[in-house]
């Protein structure tokens, strides 16, 4: 008995005086264990350092085709953890209903949706749209399609010339979520489990197998270069917004397929992100529509409670908040200002 | 609490999924406790510090992210804003200057950018500090360097 309580220590929380007095040998040896665990990490770290240190340069350069290898093996990565972002389900539902609707409702964008839908290569346009916040064509499909993109700090704001760059390439080159659908890298932190969880989603909702002809006839058109930065791009900033792509893409449909798409990426939320930068929660409607300080910085109201209630002072810029917060009307006339200054303010809070 | 913990946990899988992106830092996530982390930066190029890695030990609050995280340095090092004893560092964002929307990560770059461009004037190790506001860059670095060689660098042989 005495042996088994030893053996599984660590596993039952251990009831008795014997099993305590383990627990705590254990406890010391994992801890040195830690310390181990760190050394050799470190070690190892440090051996490679001096090679790493050289090649530092050369990393940078290389990063892009990296990258490009990784993601092509990811999808069955994301499809592996689509059930580990299970917890944000719940969040993403609304959004999600809100596009089964909308998709529903107008078939070009249930066209792009199914044709993205139609292999796993949905999860990387979203990803790359929203982590490195470049597009692609293929990007800015997705990122309409899950329409949270988690941005994180990269709040929606238009970043015109971008926004126009990808645009064209859409145009001319039509929409090739097939070919383009590698361009996504994991480490980038806003990409989150919501996409995962949404593309999973989408795809079966959409028909995916009838539009699978019309997404091949699509590919070889396009081929995603001439954007301003592929999603890919070690170089492009990460405070770029997403945003700019929700809303060229819905052009590019509309040209594309000749009727008017419902621009359902413009709704509401264009101009937020889609999770608070201090909590990470998604940021429900209210939250969104909720600008506290003049600086653009947006944060959900119960953060902005407790910042109020502690120093007052706004995470953005770090000056105090003002007494009447700024609230939705400054983004109801005000768009173009509404959109600018938060991208303004992720550029500080991010550098 | 419960929002710092969620907040922490979602930190840490930001972590997971971020950690080829910055090769400059590890942070590691104590195994039973969320609110310990341990970080592993590597001294930044041309600077004293070059090729050493030194280790970080953070103390997460309950308050957090509405206060900062207490860190300091386990490895030695010689720089004027760190204290050459305890490892505390003399950093604003980590004082006054805190915003919630840093993180753990951008915590560690900001060390890594003080450990860059040492701040010589609010001195928490004063021969450091000395050496530095003197103008004696050389013998500055090479104090810098010898500890960095000492406690963040392999043994070797």
């Amino acid at each position: 008995m005495v042996s088994d309580s030893i053996t599984n220590a660590s596993i039952h929380a251990a009831p008795n005086n014997n099993a305590r007095d383990v627990g705590k040998k254990k406890r010391a040896r994992s801890a040195k264990l830690k310390q181990c665990k760190l050394d050799v990490r470190r070690e190892q770290w440090l051996s490679q350092g001096a090679v790493k240190n050289k090649d530092c340069k050369a990393e940078q350069n290389g990063v892009v085709e990296e990258r490009k290898d990784r993601n092509n093996h990811r999808p069955f990565g994301s499809l592996g953890m689509r059930p580990g972002g299970g917890e944000n389900d719940g969040s993403i539902h609304h959004h999600h209903h809100h596009h089964d609707s909308d998709l529903d409702s107008n078939s070009p964008n249930s066209l792009t949706s199914s044709v993205l839908g139609s292999n796993y290569s949905e999860t990387n346009f979203t990803g790359s749209s929203s982590s490195s916040s470049s597009s692609s064509s293929g990007g800015c499909c997705s990122g309409n399609i899950t329409e949270d993109d988690e941005g994180g700090g990269d709040d929606g704001c238009l970043d015109d010339w971008e926004a126009v760059a990808d645009a064209l390439a859409a145009n001319e080159k039509s929409k090739n979520p097939c070919l383009e659908s590698p361009p996504e890298h994991d480490p980038i932190a806003q990409s989150g489990s919501p996409q995962e969880t949404t593309i999973g989603s989408d795809g079966p909702n959409f028909g995916v197998e009838n539009s699978k002809p019309r997404c091949a006839r699509t590919i070889p058109k396009a081929s995603g270069n001439g954007l301003a930065w592929r999603p890919d791009d070690a170089f492009r900033p990460q405070s770029l917004p997403n945003l700019a792509k929700q809303v060229s893409l819905p052009n590019s449909n509309r040209k594309h397929y000749g009727c008017g798409g419902v621009p359902w990426a413009y709704s509401g939320v264009v101009s937020a992100p889609s999770s608070c930068p201090i909590c990470y929660e998604d940021l429900d409607f209210t939250d969104t529509s909720f600008l506290p300080c003049l600086c653009g910085f947006r944060l959900c109201l119960f953060c902005h409670k407790r910042i109020l209630e502690e120093d007052s002072r706004c995470p953005g810029c770090r000056k105090p908040y003002e007494h009447e917060p700024v609230e939705a009307e400054a983004s109801v006339h005000g768009g173009s200002l509404t959109f600018r200054l938060p991208r303004s303010c992720s550029l500080i809070t991010r550098s | 609490m419960q929002a710092s913990r969620a907040r922490l946990f979602k930190e840490y899988k930001e972590v997971q999924r971020e950690k080829v992106a910055d090769p400059d830092i590890q942070l590691v996530c104590d195994d039973s406790n969320i609110f310990k982390w341990t970080a592993l930066i590597k001294g930044p190029s041309e600077t004293p510090f070059e090729g050493g890695v030194f280790q970080l030990a953070f103390a997460v609050p309950e308050q957090y992210p509405l206060q900062p995280p207490q860190v300091r340095f386990l490895t030695k090092i010689f720089h004027p804003n760190v204290h050459f004893k305890t490892g505390e560092i003399c950093l604003d964002i980590l004082k006054n200057a805190w915003s919630p929307a840093w993180t753990l990560q951008s915590v560690c770059r900001a060390i890594i950018a003080l450990m860059a461009h040492p701040e010589p004037d609010s001195p928490l190790n004063c021969d450091s500090g000395n050496l530095l506001r003197s103008g004696d860059l050389r013998g500055y670095y090479s104090m810098a360097r010898m500890y960095t060689k000492l406690a963040a660098m392999p043994k070797k042989g």
